[in-house]
């Protein structure tokens, strides 16, 4: 089997859900979630047996590969739709109240049906090889995208939320679809495997609107990543998007981006006429992101947008891995770091999304005295809380670890110190929240039911988090 | 000939003409052209008919744009048929059945789409 | 006997899923830290002596590539922070007073730092032993941002930033000597890495020996890093204050002689000075700021604050005398300092204010907690007969024989145990002696679940007080001669 057909079943999973919901007559959408996400399921187990790469010289050679990077990341993807269709049901409430619709259960079954499509876009993506099928699927992923943030059409923060998204979505493209003709121009070719011998091949006058094209296609990148200075729709977009998508847009989204520039950069780590300019730009730019990212969440009082920049401080932790792509260890590294941050991210999002339903609201303060309004979900978040800011025997611990030890072994002592701080600051704003949940009275008294999907994920994700800070060794051995 | 032309230069002829035309005619009218004495009315390209700028926000239905996008949408797609039936007859001793296959997934899903929008009510005028 | 030494980790932590599970928090965590005490006085008087060395072994792969396993064992040294950990646990346990929100929590927390410190003392692997570290560092901040008084949010804020920036700068420190290790030998294994000293493979700079000061420094507030502490456990509930205080506080100083000691000889020679620096600026400022102490919860906080310079002392006299007088001071300090906040938390609960102005004259209707404050004073005053005296001796010892440097400190610390016999005295008199304020003409004598809980701590106080041969040949076996 090679990694073309899964993304076909998920496509194929996706038009057949489609058909069947706009021909069937039953008003209950929740069934489409559930049988999505055990498709899905099902093209997760299809993955583990085992992969080999489309034959060389075959058409789709020259597009597709599958090698360890992509299949890993095509089961953190799958698994991270999963946890969207998984959430959907339990939003449907939430979604009522902003979608008039003229029949019941209108509008409602796309919300679960358009992730299939995003997560076909992003599987393309990461075992993608060649430019043009980097920026076709790109384009499957993230026009899905536009429409999954502006979901909530009649709520001005999600139609703020998706217009600043497109805007800058669209402007990304440019930026890529401009980098890559420049790249094709001065080389001839759009294919990452091909490009390292064909830039050995050009003249020295090339190499400067080379690194041009280049620069353009990290500047893209860095949209999707949300790198500083790219990161400034990250907040905005996050706080407006409907939760389940916020917290999708922060694992698979950035991931499928990480793992482009991994492949990018892999592409021309080596090369002497660009290596030079492209670590130190790759290392200012984690730089930049780690402190931004941090420093820029301290003051936040609305969960949304610091779990926002928090996702944009992470980027800056992995781009420190990224920034070490000599050694053998940063990819393992990086998809450790993924696999812990998707157990973390989509477990506070998941908590997030309970409380705000049940609050009204997505600041900071809902979450007083959540521990005695609802121990699961406060010891839920205080298991997330503490993995994202790294404390040990969570997966973020690891995560963390991994990735500074990478660093110092490359030598980027700066970015270690840097590092230090940064993570002092985490400890700062992830407490805040877990401050709230214990240390400030409730508003109300009342209890917080979570509905039984809700806390199977709840359990699944947390036991995950310490599975994976206590015994992190599988994941690492799936890398390598 | 000793060297054939080279490529670019039809491109320079290209955009010579081109703006020598709206050069020529823009100067000819001046020159030529009885300048009367100008008012608003008079200023505005089309004298009669509609008026080009309409008031700051007219009414239309919101199902025209949805028709439009649509359409659009198809055509697009349908473009992408064109590069595919140029090649055809080339790839056909090689991968006859798989670049058929392609152009039939293509379509098929193009169809679900259809199938989608149709009982959706996109196209449904009278709603 | 390696499965009791896996058992003492894991029974807390088993207790608090029962907890979780619904058990009665009292009784459940209670039963689990007695059984707990027992397994360590099995292992305790179960380690073989003659034989030395490290014993009941354990060990998981965890990531055998980077050569990081979690590897679990004990010797002497190993066994005594174990029993004082387990010591004080039962008596937090048995002082805790049923609070009225999150009580499960509340016990949830305590045997959480408990499961945490044991595994951090019984980790043979650096990266355990900080984790485990970790594991009770949170809880900690937790309960004092939870049940503390006074202002808790501020203290437990200031503690965390400190420990928690402290705890990552001991990361770096520890990666940064993971990376110095030549490839090829690469380990965390305490024991490998003691052979790669020996054998001299190993030559970490003196720049990490810097990291790994100012991280353990900061986790036993060392003069200048310190201002967390007073605060931290003035406001804290004292459970959590005696498990800090008493046990968890002495990880820094236990790594510092498991780690720092063996593995960067010279670099501990090179920078003596300054930490003889930082030893007079423990005992000498702190013992004056303590002096000035209005409130005897912060009395208390800053005066083991000023006692973990005499440990230093002992640590920075780099001589077999002082650093087992340092390791006997560990477990004195760990056991006295639990007994006095214990009691603080007595007063507290029953006057409900601390300060020296408005308290007095209690030993007349409360004579037992008189009494046994009394003994946690003498005791930690280092008089005669407790354990804390053996220990400060020894490291007087070790000191002036480390030669002509350390004469300046040693008179310092010499000097200091006058400075804490007067504020210690003067708070026993505040407190307990003097007039009878009329508001508490009938304060209630303390009860007795607590009086045999400060038993319990100041019984082991004496017998090694009397005999600290008991403490000192255990933890002698994992000294280097």
């Amino acid at each position: 089997m090679n990694t073309l057909y899964l993304e076909i079943a998920v496509v194929v999973l996706g038009i057949i859900l489609l058909m069947v919901e706009s021909y069937s007559a039953s008003a209950n959408k929740a069934r489409l979630a559930w049988i999505g996400a055990i498709g899905l399921f099902g093209v997760l187990l299809l993955s583990f047996i085992p992969q080999h790469a489309p034959a060389p010289g075959s058409p789709a050679a020259a597009f597709i590969t599958s090698d360890l990077l992509s299949v890993f990341f095509v089961r953190l993807i799958l698994a991270a739709t999963i946890v969207f269709l998984l959430t959907v049901p339990s939003f449907f409430p939430a979604l009522r109240i902003s979608l008039p619709a003229e029949r019941e259960g209108g509008g409602l079954g796309e919300f679960a049906i358009l992730p299939i499509f995003v997560c076909a876009g992003l599987m393309w993506m990461v075992s993608a090889v060649d430019f043009i099928m980097i920026f076709v699927s790109l384009e499957l992923a993230t026009i899905t995208l536009y429409i999954l943030a502006t979901y909530l059409r009649q709520n001005t923060a999600s139609l703020e939320s998706g217009t600043k998204f497109l805007i800058l979505g669209a402007l990304s493209t440019g930026f890529i679809v401009y980098g890559i003709s420049w790249l094709f121009g001065t080389t001839g070719t759009t294919n990452l495997l091909a490009l390292p011998s064909a830039i050995a091949a050009l003249p020295e006058a090339a190499v400067t609107p080379l690194l041009f094209g280049i620069g353009m296609i990290l500047v893209a990148l860095s949209f999707k990543i949300s790198a500083f200075p790219f990161q400034f729709w990250v907040p905005d977009v996050y706080q407006g998007a409907p939760t389940p998508v916020t917290s999708y847009l922060s694992v698979a989204s950035k991931a499928a981006g990480f793992v482009v520039l991994i492949r990018l950069l892999g592409a021309l780590w080596a090369i002497p006429a660009v290596s030079h300019q492209i670590h130190a730009v790759i290392t200012l730019l984690a730089a930049l992101t780690l402190i931004f990212g941090n420093f820029a969440a301290i003051p936040q009082t609305n969960m949304k947008r610091l779990l926002g920049y928090s996702s944009v401080a992470h980027a800056g932790y992995l781009l420190m891995a990224v920034a070490s792509l000599s050694s053998k260890m940063a990819v393992p590294a990086i998809g450790f770091y993924f696999a812990g941050y998707l157990a973390m991210t989509m477990l506070s999002f998941v908590v997030l999304q309970v409380v705000s339903e049940a609050t009204g609201g997505d600041e900071i303060s809902r979450f007083n005295g959540l521990g005695r309004r609802s121990p699961l979900l406060a010891g839920a978040m205080l298991l997330a809380a503490a993995s994202l800011a790294g404390i040990p025997f969570t997966a973020g611990f690891i995560g963390k670890l991994l990735v500074f030890e990478v660093a110092l072994k490359q030598g980027h002592y700066g970015l270690v110190a840097l590092g230090c701080v940064t993570v002092a600051a985490g400890f700062y704003y992830y407490f805040k929240v877990i401050r709230a949940m214990y240390w400030q009275q409730p508003a109300e008294e009342t209890s917080i039911a979570v509905p039984g999907a809700l806390r199977f994920l709840i359990a699944v994700l947390g036991a995950a988090i310490i599975a994976f800070g206590v015994y992190p060794a599988p994941i690492l051995a799936a890398l390598r | 000939m000793e060297h054939s032309l080279d490529p670019y230069a039809s491109l320079l002829i290209h955009i010579v003409s081109g703006v020598g035309f709206a050069l020529t005619t823009w100067v000819g009218s001046l020159l030529l052209g009885r300048v009367g004495r100008a008012t608003g009315v008079k200023n505005v390209p089309y004298e009669c008919g509609m008026l080009p700028e309409p008031g700051p926000q007219p009414r239309f239905s919101v199902k025209f744009y949805l028709v439009a996008m649509l359409f659009i949408l198809f055509d697009i797609e349908i473009v992408f048929l064109y590069p595919w039936s140029v090649v055809y007859r080339e790839y056909l001793q090689q991968y006859g059945v798989e670049i058929l296959g392609v152009l039939a997934t293509f379509t098929a899903i193009l169809f679900a789409g259809y199938l989608y929008a149709i009982r959706k009510g996109a196209l449904d005028w009278s709603k | 006997m390696s499965l009791l030494l896996i058992l003492t980790i894991v029974l807390p932590l088993a207790a608090s899923l029962l907890i979780m599970a619904g058990a009665d928090p009292r009784r459940t965590s209670l039963v689990a830290a007695v059984v707990n005490l027992a397994f360590s006085l099995v292992l305790f008087f179960g380690y073989d002596r003659t034989a030395g060395g490290w014993q009941f072994l354990s060990e998981w792969k965890i990531l055998p590539k980077l050569g990081i396993n979690m590897t679990l064992g004990a010797d002497g040294l190993t066994l005594v922070m174990i029993l004082l950990a387990t010591l004080v646990t039962v008596s937090a346990l048995w002082v805790a007073p049923k609070v009225e929100k999150y009580n499960g929590l509340y016990h949830v927390s305590l045997l959480f730092i408990s499961a945490g410190v044991i595994g951090a003392f019984a980790s043979l692997d650096v990266l355990f032993l900080y984790s485990f570290h970790e594991l009770a560092l949170i809880p900690t901040f937790l309960m004092i941002g939870i049940w503390g008084t006074g202002d808790r949010q501020a203290a437990a804020w200031k503690a965390t930033i400190y420990l928690g920036l402290g705890s990552f700068v001991l990361l770096i420190g520890l990666i940064a000597l993971y990376i110095s290790i030549p490839s090829g030998h690469r380990t965390l294994d305490l024991r490998e890495l003691d052979q790669l000293a020996t054998s001299g493979v190993l030559h970490p700079s003196a720049l990490i020996y810097l990291l790994l000061l100012v991280g353990f420094g900061s986790l036993v507030s060392l003069f200048p890093l310190h201002s967390w502490a007073p605060g931290a456990y003035a406001c804290a509930p004292p459970p959590a204050a005696m498990l800090h205080a008493g046990v968890l506080k002495k990880f820094g100083l236990y790594g510092l002689i498991r780690i720092a000691l063996p593995l960067f000889p010279e670099a501990m020679h090179e920078l003596n000075g300054l930490l003889l620096l930082l030893v007079v600026g423990n005992i000498l400022y702190i013992g004056y700021v303590t002096v000035s102490q209005k409130r005897l919860d912060w009395t208390i906080g800053y005066s083991s604050v000023m006692h973990m310079g005499y440990i230093f002392l002992g640590l920075a006299s780099l001589n077999m005398i002082g650093v087992s007088g340092a390791a006997l001071l560990m477990f004195a300090h760990g056991l006295s300092v639990a007994a006095a906040f214990a009691l603080c938390g007595e007063i507290r609960r029953r006057t409900g204010t601390l300060e020296y102005s408005e308290l007095g004259g209690i030993a007349r209707t409360a004579p037992v907690l008189a009494l046994l404050f009394g003994f946690a004073t003498m005791a930690s005053l280092g008089l005669p007969g407790f354990a804390n005296f053996a220990g400060e001796v020894l490291v007087f010892f070790g000191a002036t024989a480390a030669g002509s440097v350390m004469v300046i400190p040693v008179i310092v610390a010499v000097w200091g145990v006058v400075i804490s016999a007067i504020y210690m005295l003067r708070a026993y008199r505040n407190v307990f002696w003097g007039p009878v304020v009329q508001r508490w003409e009938s304060v209630a004598d303390i009860a007795s679940g607590a009086k045999w809980a400060v038993i319990l701590l100041l019984l082991p106080l004496m017998i090694a007080g009397f005999y600290p041969q008991f403490i000192l040949k255990m933890a002698g076996t994992a000294l280097p001669h």
